[in-house]
């Protein structure tokens, strides 16, 4: 039973909502219970094709050559898709709120950057037609050196992964490769402090593993349009992306989602559809495109590896004084979300705390690994794990209770957080409180006393003088907080390409330009005001 | 070439059509060969059956059992008389998998799999090949050293002697995810006593070379000695001889050596 305790959270909710502490049934469920609910795959179309992609063998390569001479006569076959057959072959999923640069292509043309990037397509008539004709085409590689470790990647010398970022370092506010935090002077703190800890943490990629793998069903509908069933659980970051890379306006696309059988971030990359819908595009058919489940768990995108180091200085009286982090999100080889990661990260830090001095430098990092992309808390899991490993190690060492060591540490309405923003609505003390009573933990007495809304703010709500690192300012404005849904100055948009012909009938392409609703996404940045 | 479907009643002429074509691959309960076709394996394209029900007969009721090749874990698990064989048949897979799943395929499952083959192989189990030239038995050590060879062949049943005791018998599967998860490593022994010395120890490893393999030199460290804390450090210590285990996603080749000793000791004492 949900309790909603209003001695603490008395502004919080309005009495008259009438949902907390009820049984609600979700509306979907009858239907999956039932096995009524209907997915994307369920869809079994007239005439349906099925596309499947050639992946490459090696994790970084150039390619020498593609043949498909073969596979284009194998039984079966109706379209071979090239990279070239791709209206826009780049992209980046953060485009559509102008964040970061194209960087990935639907298919690999010069280079492969991972194992298992999609090469070329292949549309056949059953998928086992379609499996005979990939183990027909010729791919001549050319194997170069690959980096597989984020901090391998960032030294001199390091083979460069991903052109579009020749430091293997994706790059924020058009200068940095990395996000910095720094609030106070936290080398000056750690200099004075009783005791400093500095640990060394790392996380491995996590697949969703979801029930139902990626996929999409297109085909052509009335008027030049294409009805879409997906997967996505983004759908109309879906919509846009396609529009996209396909070079049309999104209202040609009738997207068909909502039914998602296991998602946790692992279906907003939106890699089926774009392919399928081409596939129909180049056709005039209906096109199937999904995942196997090996395909799932070894080229879906996972939640990405991080490495992450944490140096800390406490007193002897259980106070963190000062707390550097630097940390790296293996991206993979692209992009996807993991810029987005390490800003999440950056304004997280140092953890539910008032530290009065951190120091913060994020790295998100290129290397030849599959790209990572969203998963549940994704940007911070990971460094709450590694924070709170940390808090029981420094309790620890300065031989205090762990539970009382976070009640101490923890941050207070009104408190100055690390990235200058007032606390609020601070609980922290009070889950502590009720988790050890709850577990029947001994806390003493005047940490039972302990209050969110008590000894805050004061000095606490300083923000402390913070030397300023010596490389040279960049010509940015610091508080860029809207840049990103900015256009940048010069407006690289290439003009908009003619779609690829269609087979029969042809889909008009439309006049009007692609508008991809670069503004809409504005509030994930947080360009809303408080 | 698409694929083709071909479903005999007779069992040689389903032996003889898996034995005409080096792309057939027979289908017990699908869990290999269906998992190979939808993942895209186009080395396969005549799926062969048999519907023979000879093929799913237990025979339990003497010292000598019997299992055709299509009983699936989930009919050992309901046979009373099977007792010392349902630790291995438990630990293969979920529900779905055991439903599914066959004695005679399980003979073919590549690593992480083919749990069920490490208990056959301790017990000494013989294996009924219906070939060209007719059924033969051959040993199942020999089915596996030659089990790349053997995919022509139809495997009609295994037969092994039922253990003396429950305590002559023991089996041990090492997995990350529990209780379905593929194997690390996986352990049978087959420790017959006679006058307080094992006589005739066979031990067999899964995951530890590319098929199930016994531990040869482990079994000599046991033989003729009664099982005390000696005789098991021996053993243990023995393990890893003439072991070739590779790395995957569930562990690698070192840590395979580094624990194989560790869970035959356990196996050996006894605990859990």
């Amino acid at each position: 039973m949900l309790e909603l305790r209003k001695d603490i959270f008395a502004d919080e909710r309005d009495d008259n909502l009438k949902e907390i502490g009820k049984g609600t049934q979700r509306q979907d469920m009858l239907g999956h219970v039932t096995g009524a609910s209907s997915y994307f795959n369920d869809h079994k179309l007239q005439g349906m094709l099925h596309l499947k992609v050639v992946r490459s063998t090696h994790a970084h390569a150039k390619i020498r050559r593609i043949d498909t001479t073969e596979a284009e006569r194998s039984a079966g076959v109706r379209r071979i898709i090239r990279g070239a057959d791709v209206p826009r072959n780049l992209n980046t999923l953060l485009s559509l709120i102008n964040f970061g640069k194209d960087d990935e292509p639907s298919l690999a043309v010069d280079k492969v950057r991972y194992k298992g990037e999609p090469i070329v397509a292949i549309v056949a008539d059953s998928e086992r037609e379609a499996f005979e004709a990939i183990a027909k085409v010729r791919v001549d590689y050319e194997p170069l050196p690959t980096v597989f470790d984020v901090e391998e990647a960032l030294k001199p010398g390091a083979p460069v992964v991903n052109e579009t970022y020749p430091k293997n370092t994706f790059t924020y506010h058009d200068v940095y490769d990395h996000q910095k935090l720094r609030f106070g002077d936290a080398d000056a703190a750690l200099a004075t402090a009783d005791h400093v800890l500095e640990q060394r943490y790392q996380m491995s990629p996590i697949e969703h593993a979801p029930t139902e793998t990626n996929g999409a069903v297109a085909a052509p509908d009335t008027n030049g349009r294409y009805v879409v069933y997906t997967s996505t659980q983004a759908l109309f970051f879906s919509v846009d992306t396609c529009a996209k890379i396909l070079d049309v306006p999104s209202n040609t696309f009738h997207f068909i989602g909502g039914t998602v059988g296991g998602g946790f971030g692992g279906k907003v990359d939106t890699l089926t559809e774009p392919l399928c819908i081409l596939g129909a595009m180049l056709t005039g058919r209906a096109v199937r495109y999904v995942f196997g489940r090996e395909e799932e768990m070894q080229y879906g995108p996972p939640r990405g590896a991080e490495r992450i180091y944490i140096k800390d200085g406490v007193m002897r009286d259980g106070r963190v004084v000062a707390r550097k982090i630097r940390a790296y999100f293996d991206s993979g080889a692209y992009t996807r979300l993991s810029s987005y990661a390490a800003v999440k990260c950056a304004a997280h830090l140092p953890g539910p705390y008032t530290i009065p001095n951190v120091y913060g430098d994020v790295y998100c990092v290129f290397t030849n690994r599959t790209p990572a992309t969203a998963m549940r808390g994704f940007g911070v899991t990971a460094m709450d794990f590694a924070i709170e490993c940390q808090m029981d190690k420094l309790a620890n060492l300065v031989g205090m209770d762990p539970m009382e060591f976070r009640i101490l540490n923890a941050y207070r309405d009104g408190d100055m957080k690390a990235h200058r923003r007032e606390a609020k609505n601070t609980a922290l003390i009070e889950c502590v409180q009720v988790a050890a009573e709850k577990a029947k933990w001994p806390l003493r007495e005047e940490f039972k006393r302990a209050s969110s809304r008590k000894d805050g703010g004061g000095s606490r709500a300083v923000i402390p003088p913070t030397p300023t690192d010596s490389r040279s300012r960049p010509t940015a404005p610091v508080q860029q907080r809207s840049s990103y849904d900015r256009l940048p100055p010069t407006v690289a948009r290439e003009p908009p390409r003619e779609p690829p012909p269609p087979a029969s009938p042809p889909p008009s392409p439309r006049p009007t330009a692609p508008s991809h609703g670069a503004t809409r996404f504005s509030s994930v940045f947080g360009t809303r005001r408080r | 070439m698409t694929l083709t479907v071909k479903t005999f009643s007779s069992l040689d002429e389903a032996a003889a059509a898996l034995s005409s074509d080096r792309r057939a691959r027979y289908l017990g309960g699908g869990t290999l060969v269906m998992r190979a076709l939808n993942e895209g394996d186009v080395s396969i394209s005549t799926v062969v059956r048999a519907n023979d029900q000879a093929l799913t007969r237990i025979d339990a009721s003497g010292p000598r059992i019997t299992l055709g090749a299509g009983v699936t874990f989930a009919k050992i698990l309901a046979e009373r008389d099977l007792g010392f064989l349902h630790a291995p048949a438990r630990s293969i897979g979920g529900p779905a998998v055991r439903n599914m799943g066959t004695v005679g395929g399980n003979l073919f499952a590549q690593n992480p799999y083919g749990d069920f083959t490490v208990a056959l192989l301790a017990l000494d189990a013989t294996v009924a090949v219906q070939g060209t030239f007719g059924a033969r038995d051959i040993g199942i050590e020999e089915l596996l050293q030659s089990r790349e060879r053997q995919a022509g062949a139809l495997v009609l049943s295994v037969s092994c002697t039922r253990p003396a005791s429950a305590d002559a018998f023991r089996y041990r599967k090492v997995s990350r995810i529990k209780p379905k998860g593929g194997s690390v490593i996986t352990l049978a022994a087959h420790l017959p006593i006679g006058g307080g010395r094992i006589a005739g120890a066979r031990i067999a490893l899964g995951s530890m070379a590319p098929t199930q393999i016994r531990a040869r030199a482990a079994e000599r460290a046991l033989e003729g000695c009664s099982l005390d804390g000696t005789t098991i450090a021996a053993a243990a210590a023995a393990a890893t001889e003439g072991t070739s285990p590779s790395d995957n996603a569930l562990g690698s080749a070192w840590y395979r050596c580094q624990i194989v000793g560790v869970h035959l000791r356990r196996l050996l004492s006894g605990q859990e």
